[in-house]
């Protein structure tokens, strides 16, 4: 029952896998395949593994998609007034970190619920990049060619090439990794989000960590946003805006695979993954993509419920 | 004859046998004391008479008709009545709500709450057992943990599938002030004389022979002893749930304080706290008493950081108060608390992760935290405390009661504090486990560790302390030397019957 309750989302991971690989044989299990998932997914991924930050402390930011979309338009807005590349993102990761921590502020500060202060916080974004931008898309000439071809680049290792945003994504995956496997601000993290009284009586600096911790998953959100305009070469006030229920999609599905449900990065990882590979094949498959989303919320909720039974006491 | 009588009960987990062959005879109008060892099976007897576990094997025969033991409705169908250390209320609703929770409500017109017969009734329920001075229209939230206990059992007389025959009390004092106890011992005596049996389980033997007519003792899943309180002693109640003797008491002193202050209060206030006046010396125990909330957790958690002085003069280890826990800790001021489950633990994370906490800084190079380092810590400070456990990633919540505390403890003391404040350092722990901390706070004073030690258990306070610093309503009542005193003068200091004399 324990290894049921343990294993069931890797499992089912493998399950889904074997699926597409018998059902689209020439095209689902192949190099090229699956280093585009990498590619469609880095995005995700980046939001997801930021959103862990958070939740491992026990509180969540539904303030990432909106934020990811600001960060995008003030690139974009900084490049059309002729900031230089480096400048313009610097500028849209710095609202990424402000914004965190405003976030981080209300919730810490103010002890504000998490979810009550990032609502606000998200429909406040969202304004914001609809004023700067003036509601419209800003693309082509404006943006300078280095942003856009940044999404194009590619490692190249022997035959295999690997996209930029995948390393990117990566890069951030093992940082996220590093903060909090590995150095006691990501314990103090995690201690808080397992009793965040104790913690603070045990000389934990809540109010301090839970910040900073905003500050971080703000500051991934914005980097998130800037990947999707590379990649799309343009940026406007709603494109980052699915980003955030997949993130903590991918956060719950990785949290039912820890015994004490613990959000762990690499196990965000699969849970981002398991949300691209169905992506990826019922695309292929041509299933319509209001029953991908039927198909992909009820994967959720099943592996959130397996991990719930047999918990008994709940 | 017995009301519920219990014969060959075993139970094992996974080959392991929790209880084996157990026999018990609880009777109507008697208070039956269990005792034993955490570990040693009292809470597995309990979740099979509620129902929640199933045994093994069990003949149970209630007023000598069989009896099937095996579901919750079951045990609510027979009678049964459990009153758990943590206490299910809903604090934003009424005392008389939270009576009738669960239960059908008085209705006026088949659909509308009759407030008025609500309130009567839960008023009624109350009464049964002598409790008036609980409104029934106040907020729940509002009453201590002993006036919620009070209504948990005023719930258990108005609802159920039949009325209530056995009440069983699963260490129903261990949260309580002694004012709480009292009362509560009154009403058990209440019930008991209304025909139920009450089925009350401790780890202090003082309750259990003051209010138990019987005793049972588990031992390692056995009855190792079972006989009428007046036939039996404390030295053989201890001997039968330990197995060994152990010197009941507490561990002579290993040296005397020293002359230098660790923490000197000039008439302090803050808060409700007022005319706090007292110098603590290195290597010294300050007691602190008083009747319940009298100010005890307030001025441990003033000296923790929390809550700024209003007026008088501090100096907390050569400097003023700390302003948060994060600096208390930081200067070597320990703290454990009161509630181990709501503000000790973090019980999903490991026992390392629990205890190292407050010493990461010392114990990371530049912010990277050494996970080799951290265990090999927790695992000292778990081998002083003779911690019982498994392995050291092993959450903490798996843990009985009195490891549980001990893991609060070493996280306090993994580095010997310059002040050390406990509040309840013992509660819900049993004798061996008691007898484990007090050598380790003597051995910390030893070192010159500091100590306030809160807690309503006063002969561990006479046992341990040097002076007893009393506490009425957050005023400092009285300083006096613990040396001399026994718990009923010490009794009437807290309820200002006489006036001390005081200490030098």
């Amino acid at each position: 029952m324990t290894l049921l309750r343990r294993y069931a989302t890797l499992i089912g991971f493998a399950a889904i896998l074997l699926f597409f690989a018998i059902s689209l044989p020439d095209t689902f299990l192949t190099s090229q395949n699956l280093i585009n998932i990498s590619q469609q997914v880095s995005m995700l991924a980046v939001v997801a593994f930021a959103m862990t930050v958070v939740m491992a402390m026990g509180d969540f930011d539904l303030s990432v998609g909106s934020m990811a979309s600001l960060s995008g338009v003030v690139a974009a807005t900084l490049f059309v007034a002729g900031w230089s590349v480096p400048a313009g993102i610097a500028a849209a990761l710095a609202v990424g970190l402000l914004g965190g921590l405003f976030n981080g502020l209300l919730v810490a500060g103010l002890g504000i619920l998490p979810f009550v202060a990032t609502l606000g916080t998200l429909t406040m974004f969202s304004g914001i990049a609809f004023t700067i931008s003036d509601g419209r898309t800003i693309f082509g000439r404006d943006i300078p060619e280095g942003f856009g071809t940044f999404a194009r680049d590619a490692l190249e290792l022997g035959s295999l090439r690997i996209p930029s945003l995948t390393l990117v994504a990566l890069a951030v995956l093992a940082v996220v990794w590093f903060v909090l496997e590995h150095t006691s601000y990501g314990r103090r993290l995690y201690a808080i989000g397992g009793n965040m009284e104790a913690a603070r009586l045990a000389g934990v600096n809540v109010r301090r960590l839970r910040a900073s911790a905003f500050a971080i998953t703000g500051l991934g959100a914005a980097g998130a946003g800037l990947m999707v305009a590379s990649r799309v070469a343009s940026a406007n006030p709603t494109q980052g805006a699915g980003l955030m229920l997949d993130a903590i999609a991918a956060v719950f599905l990785g949290m039912t695979m820890s015994e004490e449900a613990e959000p762990r990065v690499l196990a965000t990882l699969v849970g981002v993954l398991i949300l691209a590979v169905l992506d990826n094949g019922l695309t292929q498959l041509a299933v319509d993509s209001y029953v991908r989303e039927i198909l992909v919320g009820g994967i959720i909720l099943a592996a959130v419920a397996s991990a719930r039974i047999g918990l008994g006491r709940g | 004859m017995a009301l519920l009588s219990i014969r060959e009960l075993h139970k094992s987990y996974g080959g392991a046998p929790v209880l084996s062959g157990v026999s018990l005879d609880l009777r109507a109008g008697e208070v039956h004391a269990l005792m034993g060892e955490n570990g040693a099976g009292k809470s597995t007897l309990i979740r099979i008479l509620a129902g929640v576990t199933v045994a093994d094997r069990v003949e149970a025969r209630l007023d000598g008709a069989s009896l099937g033991l095996g579901t919750p409705a079951e045990a609510d169908r027979a009678g049964f009545r459990f009153v758990h250390q943590e206490l299910n209320i809903v604090p934003a609703l009424s005392v008389a709500e939270n009576i009738f929770l669960g239960h059908p409500m008085p209705r006026r017109f088949g659909a509308a709450v009759d407030w008025k017969r609500l309130n009567a009734r839960a008023a009624e329920a109350l009464a049964r057992f002598g409790v008036r001075h609980i409104d029934p229209r106040a907020k729940a939230g509002r009453l201590g943990v002993g006036d919620r206990m009070l209504i948990r059992l005023a719930s258990m007389l108005v609802g159920g599938a039949s009325p209530a025959r056995l009440f069983v009390l699963d260490e129903p004092t261990a949260a309580l002030t002694h004012a709480e106890s009292d009362r509560l011992f009154r009403v058990i005596d209440e019930l008991a004389r209304g025909g139920a049996a009450i089925l009350y389980v401790s780890h202090r033997i003082d309750e259990v022979m003051a209010l138990a007519s019987r005793v049972t003792v588990l031992r390692d899943g056995k009855v190792a002893l079972s006989a009428p309180t007046a036939e039996t002693s404390r030295a053989a109640l201890i001997r039968a749930m330990t197995g060994r003797e152990i010197a009941e008491g507490h561990p002579p002193r290993l040296a005397t304080p020293r002359p230098s202050v660790v923490c000197r209060l000039e008439d302090l206030s803050s808060g409700r706290l007022s005319g706090l006046r007292f110098d603590l010396r290195a290597g010294e125990v300050l007691g602190v008493v008083g009747l319940d909330n009298a100010g005890q957790s307030d001025l441990l958690r003033l000296l923790l950081g929390e809550g700024a002085p209003a007026g008088g003069r501090a100096e907390v280890a050569g400097r003023s108060l700390p302003r948060s826990p994060a600096e208390a800790w930081r200067r070597g001021i320990a703290y454990v608390p009161r509630e181990r489950r709501k503000e000790g633990l973090m019980s999903g994370r490991t026992i390392t992760a629990n205890t190292v906490l407050p010493h990461l800084s010392r114990l990371s190079r530049h912010g990277l935290a050494r996970p080799r380092r951290e265990a090999a810590e927790a695992r000292r400070v778990a081998e002083r405390l003779r911690l019982r456990f498994q392995h050291l990633s092993q959450p903490v919540r798996t843990l009985s009661g009195g490891n549980q505390q001990k893991v609060v403890l070493g996280r306090a003391t993994l580095a010997t504090p310059r002040l050390l404040l406990l509040e309840e350092p013992t509660r819900g722990v049993d004798v061996g486990a008691r007898q484990d901390i007090y050598a380790a706070l003597r051995g910390l004073a030893a070192e010159g560790c500091a100590i306030v030690l809160a807690s309503t258990d006063l002969p561990e306070v006479l046992g341990l302390a040097d002076r007893i610093l009393i506490l009425r309503d957050g005023r400092q009542a009285a300083i006096v030397g613990a040396a001399g005193l026994d718990p009923s003068s010490l009794l009437a200091l807290i309820y200002g019957d006489e006036e001390p004399v005081p200490a030098s």
